[in-house]
């Protein structure tokens, strides 16, 4: 199971929206390279992982990816916080606004929704390790 | 930075310490003197969370010391201090 802690692992504090980047952004949310694939593909490899030093290990990053889930998600919360509707205009935000409005959407920067076609799990360690070693490389 | 944010700080800052050294404890499991390290972090720390939690509320729900649930009390860590 998993226990809260109140804190981000690094304080997000921004004073300046920008919605544009915040589409951008995104992608490090729920985009095929992002927090939250990161996170299901190793909390979800490290079942069938033959060592406990894999076991280990992946438990915790997959834990780690998740705070880093949450970071995003403040980031692009804080960049679109308060938008009038001429800035949600001319910042080019209207269509991830139709959609959700200033949610936090988990969503690729090309608007495609989370999806876990974009990570693999195959109960084989070194063929799990190396998918990790393609997908720690995608940005 | 308020007093609440650089007292976070810095408890996040011993705390990824010591996260980091947990992690290669995880391949290294048997490293004597990372895992003394890694206590020595964990310890610095320490006295920082109890700090924080009595002045600012708790960070996990195991901090049950006030006489209401405090624990729904903003600011959330995706919000800064004028949010709330």
């Amino acid at each position: 199971m998993f226990v809260y802690e109140k804190k981000l692992q690094y304080p997000v504090n921004i004073k300046q929206t920008n919605p544009k980047l915040a589409k951008i952004i995104i992608t490090q949310y729920g985009g095929p390279d992002g927090e939250l694939g990161a996170s299901l593909r190793y909390l979800s490899q490290r079942f069938t992982m033959p060592l406990p030093e894999l076991k280990g290990t992946l438990t915790d990053i997959g834990t780690e990816e998740l705070g880093h889930l949450e970071m995003i998600g403040a980031i692009v919360y804080q960049l679109t916080r308060g938008l009038s509707e001429k800035e949600i205009k001319e910042s080019g935000f209207e269509d991830y606004f139709v959609d959700h409005t200033t949610g936090i959407y988990p969503q690729g920067a090309s608007g495609t929704p989370f999806t876990a076609a974009a990570l693999q799990v195959k109960g084989d360690a070194i063929t799990d390790l190396h998918e990790n070693m393609a997908a720690e490389q995608g940005l | 930075m308020t007093e609440r944010e650089i007292l976070l700080k810095k408890i996040s800052t011993y705390q990824f310490a010591a996260f980091d050294l947990q992690l290669f404890l995880d391949t290294h499991p048997y490293d004597r003197k990372t895992l003394e390290k890694m206590k020595e972090y964990k310890a610095l720390a320490q006295p920082l969370v109890a700090e924080y939690e009595e002045k600012f509320g708790p960070l996990t729900k195991s901090m049950t010391s006030s006489n209401h649930w405090h624990w729904i009390m903003g600011p959330w860590p995706w919000e800064n201090e004028e949010d709330c």
